[in-house]
């Protein structure tokens, strides 16, 4: 074992760490230095304290920003989470137990191939394709079905939904890893406790809510904390799909669009970068605070 | 207070010619302490889990209490199971897990407690009822799902190889717990199980299953002493009767030079179907060890097992058909050595003659 102690060492532990340590913590740790300069992305710079963040701090559009984040925050998860748990159910447990074996509702295999489907797409193709089903006139998948006396909606050039409409895509891109996630973990939920429950007398609901649920607790948990960091993110779908990358009227505008933005459009990296400092420490702090809140209800099953 | 009865019940699995259970008829009275008991795949379990309505029944009727319950769903059954591995709800205390059903049926909180309690008391479980499942051992575990199943005062208990987790000797306590236990309670139970130990010491009847079909169902007693068939003879009883297929002859069972007599009856029902052969069996207690004698059997001892109060010796014959095996029980003061030979006499008293064709009891 001595003499292959070291190529293994170096060829699975030490080459993805230094490729992290460059690319990841490197990346990091250069992202705080910018952030408190002046930076333009181009040339020298000098330093500026805390400059950016004074401005970050009276800046409107990153205020907007951050209430959009909260709202996907808000939002995504749940719903992704509740429509994921409900289909999972479906597919595993919800056809009842007759036969001997509890199984999911007629056709549940095709389903199960068919929810994940959304989850082979890059990020960048579901943009392009939910652009055209948002279509604001007769062209768009949507608007083409509604009848012809319907004023066209507007979907994303509109103020008030252009946000939802964002939403209801990362909703749809989610759900169908979640419910792969999901089906396994009620997999692994033993046969007998659902005919145990069956016997005691617990209908479809309760099983799902007294059983199954609380059983689950664990991969809710992990779900939620993605689903959250993605609801930070969001960056593909507003950059492809929004009008003007945030728009219209920054009705969709995002974190992640202003770093962007900043970093290459206006030419403020070290703004950018400022803007990035803030991110992070939001997602860790999301991620911490989920952990927390959440450990106190888990099972140790 | 409840009967069950299974009607010509039968099991086919989709895509399988031969029922897993076929036309089960069993009637189980009142208060009685049925046991299944067979080699595994004999459709025992399948038996019991069509009783609590977990397994479809294709053919035939289920009744509890005269109550057609075929296609009843299994919360409307009045069952209570317990199951191989507890099925325990892991996210619950064990007060929890014994107040589920109760919960789910409403009962009020004053009634559950109370029925928990009670409960607990009965299986000693009172300090552990704040406790998850997980922080409890298997003897622990399996007196909870005794428990949970207690409370609901169900009209029928359904317990399916319920000791096979547990090590030999919590198994043979909780054996004689659970049998207490039920003639206490004084509800009607099914328990399934492989070992014919715990048929034997437990059930009030016994039903003996083979390959999906009811062999017989009787006492314990009658069981051991007169078995319907071949394979009752040798799965019932520990070491397994000494069973061989023998020619026959006017007056009886060739045994190579020793001759069992046998009753002119018994020779003309074994001639039919017989081939000229009959199936002679005798168990390993019901042989003398004998001094040389041409009316005795010579068998070479491979083994001899000291069981402290007796022994087993283990040793083979040559017969004109081969080699075969046998044991006898002896007492220990007459214990051979390996490879002495002894000379056995079945006791004619105590012979088990079946047809070598069918395999039924003559």
């Amino acid at each position: 074992m001595r003499h292959g102690k070291y190529p293994f060492i170096i060829g699975f532990l030490a080459v993805p760490v230094a490729l992290y340590a460059i690319f990841v913590v490197g990346a990091y740790l250069q992202m705080f230095r910018l952030s408190l300069t002046d930076w333009s992305g181009y040339g020298t710079f000098k330093d500026i304290g805390f400059d950016n963040f004074v401005k970050l701090w009276n800046d409107e559009v990153i205020w907007t920003a951050l209430r959009h984040n909260g709202f996907l925050l808000l939002v995504m998860p749940i719903v992704t989470i509740a429509i994921a748990l409900l289909f999972a159910f479906l597919l595993n447990v919800g056809g009842g137990s007759k036969g001997g074996m509890t199984r999911g509702v007629w056709g549940s295999k095709i389903y199960r191939v068919v929810f994940f489907f959304p989850q082979l797409l890059a990020l960048a193709l579901v943009a392009v394709i939910f652009q055209r089903v948002y279509g604001p006139d007769k062209s768009g998948m949507i608007n083409g079905l509604l009848p012809d006396s319907w004023e066209p909606w507007l979907f994303l050039a509109d103020e008030k939904w252009a946000l939802t409409c964002i939403l209801i895509v990362l909703i749809w891109q989610a759900v169908g890893f979640y419910v792969v996630l999901f089906s396994a973990g009620m997999g692994s939920i033993g046969q007998e406790i659902y005919e145990a429950a069956a016997l005691d007398g617990a209908s479809r609901i309760t099983l799902f809510f007294k059983i199954t649920l609380p059983l689950l607790w664990g991969n809710i948990q992990v779900a939620w904390i993605y689903l959250g960091i993605a609801a930070f993110d969001a960056f593909a779908l507003v950059n492809i799909m929004t009008v003007n990358q945030g728009g219209p009227n920054n009705s969709t505008q995002v974190l992640s669009m202003q770093i962007y933005l900043n970093a290459f459009k206006y030419s403020q990296a070290g703004y950018a970068s400022a803007i990035g400092v803030v991110l992070f420490f939001l997602a860790l702090s999301f991620a911490w605070l989920t952990l927390r809140v959440t450990r106190s209800d888990s099972v140790e099953a | 207070m409840a009967t069950v009865t299974y009607d010509k019940a039968s099991r086919i699995y989709p895509g399988s010619e031969r029922p897993a259970v076929n036309e089960l008829n069993l009637e189980i009275g009142d208060v009685e302490f049925l046991v299944l008991v067979g080699p595994s795949g004999c459709g025992k379990s399948t038996s019991l889990r069509m009783l609590a309505g977990l397994e479809d029944v294709d053919r035939g009727r289920i009744l509890i209490n005269e109550k057609d319950v075929t296609h009843l769903p299994p919360k409307s059954r009045d069952i209570a199971m317990v199951f191989q591995n507890y099925a325990l709800y892991p996210h619950m205390t064990v007060y929890e897990n014994m107040a589920f059903a109760l919960k789910l049926r409403k009962t009020p909180k004053s009634e559950i407690d109370r029925a928990v309690k009670e409960a607990a008391a009965l299986l000693q479980l009172e300090e552990y009822l704040s406790r998850k499942p997980k922080a409890l051992s298997g003897g622990q575990r399996q007196r909870v799902a005794m428990g949970r199943a207690i409370v609901r005062q169900p009209q029928v208990f359904l317990m399916d190889e319920p000791l096979s987790n547990l090590d030999a000797k919590l198994r043979v306590q909780t054996r004689s717990q659970i049998a207490s236990l039920q003639a206490k309670l004084g509800v009607t139970t099914v328990y399934v199980t492989h070992d014919q130990v715990e048929a034997m010491t437990m059930g009030h009847r016994v039903a003996v299953m083979l390959d999906g079909v009811l062999q017989q169902v009787d006492t314990p007693r009658a069981l051991y002493d007169t078995p319907g068939n071949v394979f009752v003879a040798g799965f019932m009883g520990s070491p397994a009767m000494n069973i061989k297929t023998v020619p026959l002859n006017e007056t009886g069972a060739h045994f190579g030079a020793l001759n069992i007599p046998l009753t002119r009856e018994q020779v003309a029902a074994a001639r039919e179907g017989g081939d000229g052969k009959v199936t002679v069996g005798f168990r390993p207690e019901a042989a003398d060890v004998v001094g040389e004698s041409a009316d005795a059997l010579p068998i070479v001892v491979d083994l001899v097992e000291d069981l402290g109060s007796d022994a087993n010796v283990y040793g083979h014959a040559d017969l004109p058909g081969g080699s075969e095996r046998f044991v006898v029980r002896t007492e220990r003061r007459n214990m051979p050595h390996m490879g002495e030979t002894v000379y056995i006499r079945p006791q004619t008293t105590a012979l088990h003659v079946f047809n070598a064709g069918s395999g039924i009891r003559i």
